[in-house]
């Protein structure tokens, strides 16, 4: 293969195909931004279509979305806004696990911060719901728990 | 089924996001499962937490009055942005720590003084512990002395200094450090300290670029000056205040403006803040604003935080807290207290901070 000058990169695009079986295309400097995929670009080169077993149709355009806004220094609070305004908690979940495998720092820590603020004032049944995860505390132990600490439960939200 | 959302998130994802959760929710999700019981209870994660939120967390203010007593936190931002505000008190202690007096914050800790008890309180992890008392300062009586609370990042130590000035001509004055970590008290000596504090001026010191600060005067001359006390090297140093101070002040005090020592001054129903834009040089004061402070109804106005668009928040010495912009206009006026009497008020952060040495977990 011959070498490409790096400067050559503001034009390129490489091809992702999701776990699905899809292919996308982004631009090469958008895929910098995404550690996991620079590192198969690193090692099977730019001319291959990079295979991202765990990420599948559903979410990569979003992520790719993010990223073209992000190469142009376009991202303002106004757009991370609108950016998961129509999204539901589970499906930021999926986008963040997503950013976690693509190793895409700046998308992880918006969503993070997302969630976050999402979680923020919903109730604990809410929140391991949300996670998964079971509650292994005695009836007993968890009414001592919330009478100990009374004033950090005014204004949760009901279960939606 | 193509793919498979996992059910749960692994620890380390799941602690990114707590990491960004204020404190109240994270007291709350404790309650969740015992991992996160643990998770959160743990001092890294407090640490961890501690410094992430540093730079975005909102300062509150603690408010508590007397009869009946009555404990509110109330963030700042929330207060002013909301019109429908809550004023029910939202926080607890026992009754037995009653009567009791304000005495410092830092890093989410209050230091209260009850019957002559020293106490620390987290009020967001409800961890209360007494302190022994000083020395000195039993056999010092009910003279009013310098006091104050702050931090040594470099032993990772809660500190409160206690400076009992010399009474008289052959009485030498005093100088005390109780270290958290050490718990115990110890005197600095050979540091003499030639300043009163009148009556009014202000007993608690601000802490400031790792120091003390008190708004003293020199015993010899009568000047007014500030002196600091470096919490790291433990050495006093005099820093002079603006020539044009001024005398005959109703009331004075040092605060926090922005990234900036600031000094305020109230007479005739105006308020003078100073801001020292250089620290520790003379030269570099300068009056920034000027407030009238006429139409408040009980004629009295205490800086106590600035937000980032450098607005003035102060209390007015009763139940309100009151909005200036730097120009000195009257913004807003918000009650945060149903006593009129209004109450004992801190500026404080929420922390899960546990005090060094400490494994005793609320």
């Amino acid at each position: 293969m011959a070498q490409e000058a790096s400067s050559s990169t503001s034009s390129k695009t490489i091809s992702l195909k999701t776990g699905d079986g899809e292919i996308f295309e982004i631009e090469a400097s958008a895929a910098k931004q995404m550690k996991t995929v620079q590192r198969l670009i690193d090692d099977l080169g730019d001319d291959i279509t990079i295979p991202l077993h765990n990420v599948f149709s559903k979410e990569l355009p979003k992520i790719i979305e993010y990223y073209k806004k992000d190469i142009t220094g376009e991202i303002t609070k106004d757009f991370e806004a609108e950016f998961v305004k129509d999204l539901n908690d589970d499906e930021v979940k999926v986008l963040f696990l997503a950013a976690n495998y693509l190793d895409a720092n700046k998308l992880f820590e918006f969503l993070s911060q997302n969630i976050a603020d999402r979680l923020e004032s919903k109730s604990v049944e809410y929140v391991r719901k949300y996670f998964g995860v079971e509650n292994d505390f005695t009836p007993e132990e968890e009414s001592k728990l919330r009478e100990e600490r009374a004033w950090s439960f005014r204004g949760i939200k009901e279960d939606e | 089924m193509e793919k498979m959302t996992p059910l749960y998130l692994p620890i380390e994802l799941i602690t990114q996001i707590l990491l960004r959760l204020p404190v109240k929710s994270l007291i709350c999700f404790k309650s969740v499962c015992k991992t996160w019981f643990t998770l959160i209870s743990n001092p890294n994660f407090a640490n961890s937490h501690f410094k992430f939120s540093e730079s975005t967390q909102t300062l509150r203010i603690l408010s508590i009055s007397a009869i009946p007593t009555q404990i509110r936190s109330v963030d700042f931002e929330v207060l002013f942005n909301n019109h429908s505000n809550s004023l029910n008190p939202n926080l607890s202690l026992p009754q037995s720590y009653f009567p009791l007096q304000i005495k410092g914050s830092c890093r989410g800790f209050i230091f209260f003084n009850c019957s002559s008890n020293n106490y620390i309180w987290n009020p967001s992890t409800g961890f209360c512990k007494s302190l022994p008392l000083s020395p000195i300062g039993s056999n010092f009586g009910t003279y009013s002395y310098l006091y104050g609370f702050g931090y040594d990042h470099s032993r990772d130590d809660y500190l409160l200094a206690s400076l009992y000035p010399a009474l008289a001509a052959d009485v030498s004055s005093h100088l005390e450090i109780f270290s958290l970590r050490d718990n115990a008290w110890k005197e600095i000596e050979d540091t003499p300290f030639p300043y009163w504090s009148p009556y009014h001026y202000p007993k608690l010191g601000l802490l400031f670029n790792e120091a003390l600060h008190w708004f003293v005067s020199r015993s010899s001359s009568l000047v007014d000056v500030i002196v600091s006390f470096n919490l790291m090297e433990r050495k006093l140093l005099e820093i002079p205040i603006p020539s044009d101070f001024g005398d005959y002040l109703l009331d004075i005090g040092s605060w926090v403006f922005g990234e900036f020592l600031s000094l305020w001054a109230m007479r005739n129903r105006i308020v003078e803040i100073w801001v020292m834009k250089e620290y520790k040089v003379h030269s570099s004061w300068i009056k920034n604003i000027v407030l009238s402070i006429d139409t408040l109804p009980t004629k009295c106005f205490f800086p106590i935080y600035s937000t980032k668009s450098d607005d003035v928040i102060g209390t007015d010495d009763g139940s309100g807290l009151v909005k200036y912009n730097n120009k000195g206009h009257l913004l807003e006026y918000r009650t945060y207290c149903d006593d009129p009497r209004g109450s004992q008020v801190v500026m404080y952060t929420e922390s899960l901070l546990s005090l060094p040495g400490d494994h005793e977990q609320v």
